[in-house]
């Protein structure tokens, strides 16, 4: 798994390639919380490349959802894969993210 | 008929894309879904991480065993390690109304195989076979 950081239009994007489990989801997890410690406002996750996630990386993310809640901060995924799409909705955490097809959409709403 | 697979790989995380790319490639061999490669792929790979995770503390020493085996009925994994022994409470998938970090593995493989079960003969460490039925091309 590899994580770039890029701006758009003034908002954070996490852009995730590769597989998201048990070996690289710490990797995430220490990403994530880099930008929750400084309570970065927006966090928009771009989905587009990955390939593969388990529940050590579905987890990850509602542990960071939760963080950014408690300050009202917002995290957003965009251009998932209808694979990574169904382990999500395999989970039933799907409706508990905010899920947008484009980046546009999701530093839109 | 019957056909099978022995594999052995280290107790890493490092190794579960191993089993991942394994998993999917028997049932690609054997012309599953792709739908159901995905799903397999994600259970076989729950359940290696939950041996590293609790059979085995972490310990990335240890070895993991995947004997897969297919017939024109079933498609069967049974994964083997030397841990800690799982004791019932331990397992169990979690209530998913409760959104924390967490107990998703075992939800994941129980609605991926028709069988979940723990051989109780086992002495040291775990034997933990996974059964879907379907119908296989062999």
């Amino acid at each position: 798994m590899k994580i770039m950081i890029n701006d758009y239009k003034g908002k954070t994007v996490v852009i995730i390639s590769g597989d998201i489990d048990m070996y690289s989801s710490p990797d995430l997890r220490e990403q994530l919380m880099v930008f929750i410690g400084k309570k970065t406002a927006f966090l928009s996750v771009d989905f587009t490349m990955v390939s593969y996630i388990d529940s050590s990386g579905i987890a990850t993310f509602v542990e960071g959802l939760k963080c950014m809640k408690a300050y009202g901060g917002r995290l957003q995924f965009f251009g998932i894969p209808q694979g990574i799409l169904e382990i999500f909705r395999f989970s039933k955490l799907d409706n508990v993210f905010e899920m947008y097809g484009t980046i546009e959409d999701a530093v839109n709403s | 008929m019957k056909d099978s697979l022995v594999i052995t790989i280290p107790s890493h995380p490092k190794f579960l894309s191993v089993t991942r790319a394994v998993t999917g490639r028997i049932g690609e061999l054997y012309e599953f879904a792709e739908e159901t490669i995905e799903e397999i792929k994600l259970a076989v790979d729950e359940a290696c991480a939950n041996v590293i995770k609790h059979a085995y503390k972490g310990d990335t020493s240890k070895k993991i065993v995947l004997k897969y085996s297919v017939t024109r009925d079933a498609f069967t994994v049974i994964i083997e390690d030397s841990g800690i022994t799982a004791r019932k409470g331990m397992i169990k998938g979690r209530n998913l109304d409760d959104v924390r970090p967490g107990g998703l593995g075992v939800h994941f493989i129980k609605k991926v195989f028709d069988t979940f079960q723990f051989d109780k003969r086992k002495g040291k460490g775990n034997r933990l076979t996974l059964i879907r039925h379907m119908q296989i091309k062999i």
